[in-house]
């Protein structure tokens, strides 16, 4: 039965030209290597993605380190990413009057037309009042600055009222919700003011190397339905592993 | 004789764990500017239309003007087999997101029965685009979307006199669109295949048209739509999950490749304080650790112009790399020494030093574009202004020192694969994506764009300026 199957097999690939053309393209390990060989990338642009992801992700020292080492100017002065990581860091350890003051002073426009942006910021401070226990003064500060807020939207109205509630839990870490009190909270309004001051300065929010591995993901997959050929799996390796046919 | 040198110096520069890596094979990817924008053209290239096809129309009906921008229809209106109708000189380009091009209508004459569309370059040119099959089009009279039936299907609003009409092949998403007067008016699946012609009729009497393929700014903001659907298409990629930190871990490997050592250690420091949890998570160490300091050294001695220091310190740490005076890489640096001298105006020297050492490599051929364009530099009198001035570029030292690099990899022991001295997992991802990206559009009929490096950090950078 096994064998029969084998034969089988054999035979179709041999003379149904019908069973060939509906089965993948086959690109040998061989040919594949070769086209590889042949595509022409400049050192200098993987250097500037390399500084891209370096100065999207704030790594400033770094950055300044590389274009000593590499010659690769960095796409914007490298002094805005320390402001910029000056006001990340301020959000990340609770200090967001601080965060609030310096992002005016980078530039006054990018809370003015992002008012979805100073909301979280204000809805931080507040989460960094109740932590600190400051009940009177979280109340103050929820009733005059973020209660009209919450009448111009709906959205922004039921964020105060989750952070609010913390307010009502005396064991606050077991209230339900008491993820607004987790780092996570903090990282997250962290990264929307990163993205804000980026998008401010007209650079993306992101960096372009996550973005082009997740094409080659991409492609891959789309190519997998024509063609059998040697894929990378793993990209830390970056290895290519033989066609299954 | 010219290959048993080749094989000669490659192995005389891998002499490592008898595995050959052959920096040739980066002396191949050597390119001047020119030769590279050369390139980059070629894999563009691809004829656009331009104007209209005064040969193949419907010649009756319609007069093409001595512009071949502009038609006028000259018939009498009887019957539906006396249209004019046009096709440009050439069909719509393939390799790229999005083909479009416009058409004014200068006047709608007696019936208003301009339309636009694409067809096929079998079409029958005395009928309007849409009503024959493998062809499609936007009517003026009705506003009517035809798809090579008889029938048309309701689709947008009428057109007439004094508007721009556009039509448009969205390759990404396989769609047909049209608009009017700038906006979108809607789009359609691509069904029919092969070359397609940009077509424009007209169908009654004083009816005139003119078309824009590009040479005039569109009324449509085609930039914005490109720029949007390429966002779908990113954000389609987008939902694909990533293993964490994997950008922090093919950066460092890139950073260990190449050796640029105090970068790595201040990217080190950076992840080990920063909150979000940054770290290695448990990769074992890359290969490319090996005489890590001393790659860093020896290119900043490159990127310094030091190469007399580069050769003294090989001698002692690398012997083997510069043993055969013949090798790919002792040429480079000899090249550079040269490149050096001129840097520093000691003409005389450079002379000299090319008779000793460069003029033996005069008869490899491999050799010969980056040897002839250095010589050249003895033209000049200014050759930072010459047009081969990039040679006293901070690039050029940088190839030289990449592939000492490479070289000095190859001595490792422990190589398994001599690919990976040439090399970094970036570029050999990099690599992968632009070979898949092209062979899947070589599956789709050459339709779409492919990923190139350079055009993605252009329009990166060029956003950036915007």
């Amino acid at each position: 039965m096994f064998l029969s199957r084998i034969v089988l097999r054999d035979l179709d690939s041999i003379d149904s030209p019908v069973s060939m053309a509906s089965s993948k393209k086959v690109v040998t390990r061989d040919e594949w290597e070769r086209k590889l060989r042949d595509v022409k990338i400049r050192k200098e642009d993987m250097n500037r993605l390399v500084m891209n992801f370096l100065v999207t992700e704030g790594f400033v020292d770094v950055a300044e380190k590389f274009r000593i080492e590499s010659g690769t100017q960095p796409e914007i002065d490298l002094a805005t990413i320390t402001d910029r990581m000056e006001v990340k860091k301020a959000v990340q350890s609770g200090n967001v009057q601080e965060a609030i003051e310096k992002i005016n002073d980078l530039n006054p426009t990018i809370l003015d037309t992002n008012p979805q942006l100073y909301f979280h910021l204000q809805q931080q401070k507040l989460i960094e009042l109740i932590r600190a226990g400051k009940i009177s003064e979280a109340l103050e500060f929820a009733q005059e600055e973020l209660a009209p807020r919450g009448e111009e939207n709906q959205t922004f109205l039921e964020e105060i009222e989750k952070t609010v509630a913390l307010l009502v839990f005396e064991d606050i870490k077991n209230c339900p919700y008491g993820e607004l009190l987790d780092v996570s909270q903090r990282l997250k309004t962290a990264s929307e003011v990163n993205a804000a001051i980026l998008t401010s300065q007209s650079h993306e929010k992101d960096p372009k190397l996550p973005s082009l591995l997740k094409m080659l993901l991409w492609t891959q997959n789309q190519l997998d339905e024509k063609a059998a050929y040697p894929r990378i799996n793993d990209l830390t390796t970056a290895e290519l592993q033989d066609p299954s046919i | 004789m010219v290959a048993n040198h080749e094989s000669e110096a490659a192995s005389a520069a891998a002499p490592g764990a008898g595995a050959t890596v052959d920096p040739m094979r980066l002396a191949s990817r050597w390119r001047s500017p020119a030769e590279w924008e050369f390139a980059a053209a070629e894999l563009d290239a691809e004829p656009l239309p331009s104007e209209l096809n005064t040969v193949n129309s419907s010649g009756l009906f319609a007069v093409v003007s001595t512009d071949k921008l502009s038609v006028k229809y000259l018939g009498s209106h009887l019957h539906g087999h006396d249209v004019g109708v046009v096709q440009a000189d050439r069909p719509a380009p393939t390799r790229r997101a999005v083909y479009y091009f416009e058409m004014g209508v200068k006047n709608a004459g007696y019936k208003g029965q301009t339309s636009i569309g694409f067809t096929s370059g079998s079409f029958k040119m005395r009928r309007q685009p849409g009503w024959e099959s493998n062809s499609c089009g936007y009517h003026g009279d009705d506003g009517y979307l035809y798809r090579g039936q008889g029938k048309g299907e309701p689709f947008g609003p009428k057109f007439t006199s004094g508007d721009t009409i556009g039509a448009g092949i969205n390759y990404l998403s396989q769609e047909f669109f049209f608009t009017k007067n700038g906006s979108l008016v809607g789009a359609f699946p691509k069904d029919i295949k092969g070359p397609l012609y940009p077509t424009v009729a007209v169908h009654s009497q004083g009816e005139e048209l003119t078309v824009n393929f590009g040479k005039e700014p569109f009324c449509f903001d085609i930039e914005g739509y490109i720029l949007e659907e390429k966002m779908r298409q990113q954000s389609m990629t987008d939902k694909l999950k990533l293993e964490e930190n994997i950008s922090h871990v093919i950066v460092r490997s890139y950073l260990l490749h190449y050796g640029y050592q105090d970068t790595l250690n201040s990217f080190d420091m950076a992840n080990a304080t920063d909150p979000p949890g940054s770290r290695q998570n448990g990769h074992r160490e890359p290969p490319e650790m090996y005489g890590l300091s001393h790659r860093k050294l020896l290119r900043q001695l490159i990127m310094s112009g030091d190469i007399d220091s580069t050769f003294k310190r090989l001698e002692e740490w690398y012997p083997q790399v510069i043993k055969d005076e013949k090798s790919v890489i002792c040429f480079l640096l000899h090249s550079q020494r040269f490149i050096e001298y001129i840097r520093a105006e000691q003409l005389e020297d450079a002379v000299t030093y090319a008779r000793a050492k460069l003029a033996s490599f005069l008869t490899h051929k491999a050799f010969e574009g980056l040897l002839k364009e250095s010589v050249a530099l003895l033209a000049y009198e200014k050759p930072a202004e010459s047009c081969i001035g990039y040679l006293l570029d901070c690039p050029q030292r940088e190839f030289v020192a990449d592939a000492v690099n490479a070289a000095v990899l190859s001595t490792n022991p422990a190589m398994k694969d001599p690919e990976s001295c040439l090399y970094s997992c970036l570029e050999r991802l990099l690599r992968q994506l632009t070979v898949c990206s092209f062979e899947r559009r070589a599956f789709n009929n050459d339709q779409g764009d492919a990923f190139l490096l350079h055009k993605e950090v252009r329009n990166c950078e060029r956003s950036h300026r915007s």
